[in-house]
């Protein structure tokens, strides 16, 4: 009965409701489908290849070469464990094509007999050796560099010996700050690079001969139990596709988010469809209650069709997602710099089904439960049918579930809570609008002729003024809409600003600057015609104590880790760089505490230090603590004077840790500084001519570097406009319904107006007037917060500059609107154009 | 006042169009008080809705004071009926987001009748609902809410007010006190009434009925 009721007769009588919902439910699912997909055949692919991206079992790596007694522990570690070893040294550093009289910043990765233990390098020449010098495929291209070429690295030459053209240990191609090119591990030292304070990092390889998957844990474990520097580094396969991943997942998980948008529009649909194919059909269905059907199976049979419907969707996804999956693999592939496999893995994508059949399912509640609070025998006696009233609570496991799956599918708990409660301040500013703008109308129509100044008018203000929820509703579901709308392309507009090359952006980043170099340096850069700013010294330095008690790396216990947990992870090493100065550069702000006094610190008390709001949050060190560094083996103290923010996009030399001038000063360090803009060729020559004269000097191309973050940001920006554009697509069609669904409510009432003598045009009038009134203030209001709500997006989940673009605020809500109004008037056609004859009794 | 000659009309498509007026032809004189009595599916709604100008016959003639209003534009029609016809419906059908008063002032202030709010005001209170004025459809009863629209039909002071079952939706003895206050205003202010119905009592109140069966007078 409920079976041939709910699923038969109900689809074959209503396939205009059915198709719509399926749609919609369709479009605001595919988004999310799409992306599991994708993030599932990025993480498979990481994980296949785990081994081939570290290259080994275990690697054990430091900032800084391991101390003796280091390599002596790892020594009694790895004696029962037979093994093979190497050792790699990766640095940036400036190379010269002397063919070419060309310089540039290269990543060096400097390696001995055996690399790579797993996965190959191919190159122009055969086999890899690890006693030559290859360069990867980017450079040669960049330099048009060929075999035999020379290349100037520090202070010696060497010829090339070949192209690298497939390397299975380059995670992310696309990612890589610099090209790579490799040497011998030997002639590294002989370059000269190796200096202290150099940047670079030195990585101790092993493969282990009887391999077991527990295996590598336990040997981790027994690691960190000899060698107790946070500063040291053990990575096994898994963390190594685990960090190449993370680039993946900022964007994946941004984009997920882009898709939840595309989901919450169409659930705010389907509710509305429900809710008038429900309001539609309650005759029949207290019809079947009186003879007998109860309102549990009601109801059971209600979420059956549901499920049916939404199982329809799902397969019709995979039919649709797979193929073009297959056919947009070598596009996604370039745009993540990853080689993904055409053959999908749906596991993944099948895993989220549930989770998004509850959340879809959850909006139905509060009228399911609105139909249990249905007196149905009451209904039939009604002149006008109308489901129980929704209380707060009922929408509570939507709200819920909503929550929990911001925060799953954007893998942080801070990004999903500001999802969520941006969400709930639309929910709470717009009721809060809609009731304030109520109670105002009320006031200006009482006691007042209908005449407001025109009739078409005064019944609109009484329209908007008495709707009481069903506005509220109507007007709730527009801001929504339009505030997620304004939010996607707010936030898109923040991200282009930011990689984007203005004349605050320095021309030259300059680093590795010995402190006997500073001085030739600045004469040098004198005769060239340039002044270097902000010279900036460099101590590496690590934090033993907080207010006397030693710092330990804690470790959490806990399975479910969230991306601010690997930002913490990564923050919480004690190895630092530090430097001292009394004075803010333009890209810092303090937001706690005091400046530092002029004059640096005297004798008679502690050194001040400034920190940097989130390494200060994340070591859980307070204003007015106390902290000791090692510097080089000597200890000093110093007093949190301030906490500061710093806006790291800014390419300026900028430090977690900035100590007042008086007390390090002479300790071991290197310097930084910038060249300001100015003309390509004089940044072009200052550039070649230092690094022949200071070869250790390493430079980043600001502009280089910005243009490539830029190009990749439009890669990126390109998958996120599809998303987003599926979004404003699920949203248009949410429109269209809103608006086909508050004409429908209208119909007789405009019929009635039309018998007592309303022509066709103050008809459409009246509808302009209030539909025109509501949509443009829920537009106008949605696009305002979607703006305040990526400001605060921007700068808390992607510490971007705040930023307002007017033309994407006014032209979305005046196109919406008009196009919301073109709905309502093509919707109302056929009943401004309909002779009213339906409102007869026997009609 | 009204002469309908030869009108015609049916619905639906080929073998499935059904004749529902089969040429009436029908005069009605100035304040008279007319009864259409009919089984279910007879034409009588039918026929009220062409002589109301709601519906379009498919041949001929409605004559309204010597007017055609089947010759009429669609919003000359929409004129015409504002300025000289009333209707009541079974259903009410006030507007959902007036008061009563804002209901009844609706047609007047469609013709920009000077004092309409005292106008609206005094109509109520003839229909005795001077103390439900700001009430809202919702919050009244079926009687109530019928008599706000027969308020609002008379409001205008049309020549002919037509009336389609005013009472069906109404127990019988608030149907009676409706239908006694709508006779009243018809006979004080000489208003022609075209009064559609099923009840026989109903129709032997009126001056003359006629029987429509099968879509033909009787």
């Amino acid at each position: 009965m409920i079976f041939k009721f709910f699923f038969l007769k109900e689809m074959k009588k209503f396939p205009f409701f059915f198709l719509l919902l399926f749609f919609t439910l369709f479009l605001g699912t595919m988004g999310l489908m799409g992306i599991s997909i994708i993030t599932g055949q990025v993480h498979e692919k990481l994980q296949s290849n785990a081994n081939q991206l570290l290259t080994s079992d275990i690697a054990v790596s430091a900032r800084r070469d391991l101390f003796d007694t280091e390599l002596k522990s790892l020594e009694e570690v790895f004696k029962n464990h037979p093994h093979k070893t190497y050792k790699i040294i990766d640095i940036y550093s400036m190379i010269t094509h002397l063919r070419a009289k060309a310089s540039r910043l290269v990543e060096i990765r400097a390696t001995q007999e055996g690399f790579p233990f797993y996965g190959e390098l191919k190159t122009s020449e055969g086999a890899f050796q690890s006693d030559k010098l290859y360069i990867s495929k980017d450079l040669a291209d960049l330099w048009q560099v060929e075999t035999h070429d020379e290349l100037q690295i520090g202070d010696i030459t060497m010829k090339v010996s070949g192209v690298v053209l497939d390397d299975s240990s380059m995670g992310l191609r696309g990612f890589s700050l610099a090209p790579r090119i490799y040497m011998p591990e030997a002639r590294l030292v002989e370059t000269g690079l190796l200096k202290p304070g150099a940047t670079g990092s030195f990585t101790y390889h092993f493969k282990l001969e009887n391999f077991s998957a527990a295996k590598p844990q336990d040997i981790k474990k027994e690691i960190y139990a000899v060698i107790k520097d946070s500063a040291i580094r053990i990575t096994l396969p898994e963390d190594s596709s685990e960090q190449t991943g993370r680039v993946i997942n900022v964007l994946t998980n941004f984009m997920a988010l882009s898709a939840l948008i595309g989901l919450i529009l169409s659930l705010v649909g389907v509710f509305y469809l429900y809710q008038s194919h429900l309001l539609a059909r309650l005759k029949d269905l207290c019809l079947l209650n009186l003879h007998g059907l109860t309102k549990n199976k009601i109801i059971l049979g209600i979420i059956g069709q549901f499920a049916f419907v939404f199982s329809l969707v799902m397969a019709l996804e995979f039919f649709v997602i797979v193929p073009l999956y297959r056919q947009f693999a070598p596009e996604l592939s370039s745009v993540l710099g990853l080689e993904l496999s055409r053959d999908v893995n749906l596991a993944a994508s099948l895993s989220q089904i549930p989770y998004l059949f509850a959340l879809s399912l959850f909006i139905l509640v509060p009228l399911l439960l609105g139909l249990m609070r249905t007196s149905m025998g009451l209904q039939l006696k009604a002149s006008k049918l109308s489901l129980g009233r929704f209380r707060f609570w009922d929408f509570l496991p939507f709200i819920v579930s909503l929550w929990l799956f911001s925060c799953y599918i954007s893998h942080s708990f801070k990004t999903g809570n500001l999802f969520f409660f941006a969400l709930m301040l639309v929910f709470f500013m717009s009721t809060l609008f809609v009731r304030a703008s109520q109670w105002l109308l009320k006031k200006i129509i009482k006691g007042k002729g209908l005449l407001l100044p025109t009739i078409e008018n005064g019944i609109a203000l009484r329209g908007l003024a008495r709707s009481g929820h069903k506005l509220t509703l109507s007007f709730l579901s527009l801001a929504i809409g339009s505030t997620l709308i304004s939010l996607i392309l707010q936030l898109d507009t923040m991200i282009s600003k930011e990689f984007t090359l203005d004349s605050e952006k320095p021309s030259l980043f300059i680093f590795d600057i010995q402190e006997e170099q500073m001085d030739p340096l600045l004469e040098h850069a004198k005769k060239e015609g340039v002044n270097l700013s902000y010279v900036t010294p460099m101590i590496r330095a690590r934090l033993e104590k907080v207010n006397d008690k030693q710092f330990v790396r804690k470790k959490r216990s806990y399975n479910f880790r969230d991306r601010e947990d690997d930002e913490e992870r990564r923050f919480r090493s004690n190895s630092l760089n530090l430097t001292y100065r009394d004075y803010l550069t333009g890209t810092e702000r303090i937001i706690s505490g005091e400046p530092f006094p002029e004059g640096g610190a005297p004798d008679d008390r502690l050194p001040y230090v400034s920190l940097e709001n989130r390494w200060a949050q994340r070591m859980d060190i307070q204003i007015g603590d106390k902290l000791t560094f090692d510097v080089q083996g000597v200890e000093f103290e110093a007093m949190v004077r301030n906490i500061k923010e710093i806006k790291w996009t800014s390419f300026y030399p900028n430090f977690f840790v900035t100590i007042e001038p008086g007390m390090i000063d002479a300790a071991p360090k290197t310097f930084l500084a910038v060249l300001p803009s100015g003309p390509a060729e004089t940044k072009l020559n200052f550039q070649r001519t230092t690094v022949e004269r200071f070869p250790n000097i390493s430079f980043i191309d600001v502009e280089e570097l910005i243009g490539k973050l830029s190009s990749l940001f439009v890669r990126a920006r390109g998958a996120i406009e599809i998303i987003s554009w599926l979004s404003l697509i699920v949203g248009m069609v949410i429109l269209y319904g809103l608006s086909h669904d508050q004409v429908y409510r209208r119909y007789y009432d405009l019929a009635l107006m039309k018998t007592l003598g309303f022509s066709a045009l103050r008809l459409r009038l009246n509808l302009i007037y209030e539909f025109g009134a509501l949509f443009f203030s829920a537009m106008s209001m949605g696009l305002f917060l979607g703006w305040m709500i990526a400001q605060v997006i921007g700068r808390e989940a992607f510490k971007l500059s705040p930023s307002v673009d007017w033309g994407r605020l006014f032209y979305p809500a005046l196109f919406l609107t008009v196009l919301c109004l073109a709905t309502i008037l093509l919707s109302s056609w056929r009943a401004v154009k309909a002779r009213p004859r339906e409102l007869l009794s026997d009609s | 006042m009204m002469k309908v000659l030869n009108l015609k009309k049916s619905y639906g498509q080929g073998d499935a169009r059904f004749e529902v007026l089969k040429g009436i032809n029908l005069e009605i004189l100035k304040g008279e008080t007319l009864a259409l009595i009919g089984k279910s599916g007879s034409g009588k709604s039918t026929l009220l809705s062409l002589l109301a100008g709601l519906d379009r016959p498919d041949s001929g003639e409605i004559m309204v004071q010597d007017k055609s209003i089947t010759s009429m534009s669609e919003s000359e029609l929409t004129y015409f009926r504002a300025h000289h016809m009333g209707i009541v419906f079974q259903q009410f059908h006030l507007v959902s987001t007036l008061n009563a008063l804002e209901n009844v002032l609706l047609p007047l202030e469609l013709l920009k009748r000077e004092n309409a709010l005292k106008e609206a005001q005094e109509l109520l209170e003839s229909v005795g609902l001077g103390h439900r004025t700001h009430h809202l459809p919702s919050e009244m009863s079926g009687g109530e809410c019928q008599r706000v629209a027969i308020a609002r039909a008379l409001a205008i002071k049309p020549s002919i007010l037509f009336a389609d079952e005013p009472s069906g939706n109404l127990d019988e003895e608030t149907g009676d006190k409706v239908m006694e206050l709508l006779f009243n205003m018809v006979s004080t202010t000489g208003t022609t009434l075209v009064l559609v119905t099923h009840d026989q009592d109903l129709a032997r109140k009126c001056s003359r009925i006629i029987h429509l069966e099968h879509g033909s007078l009787l």
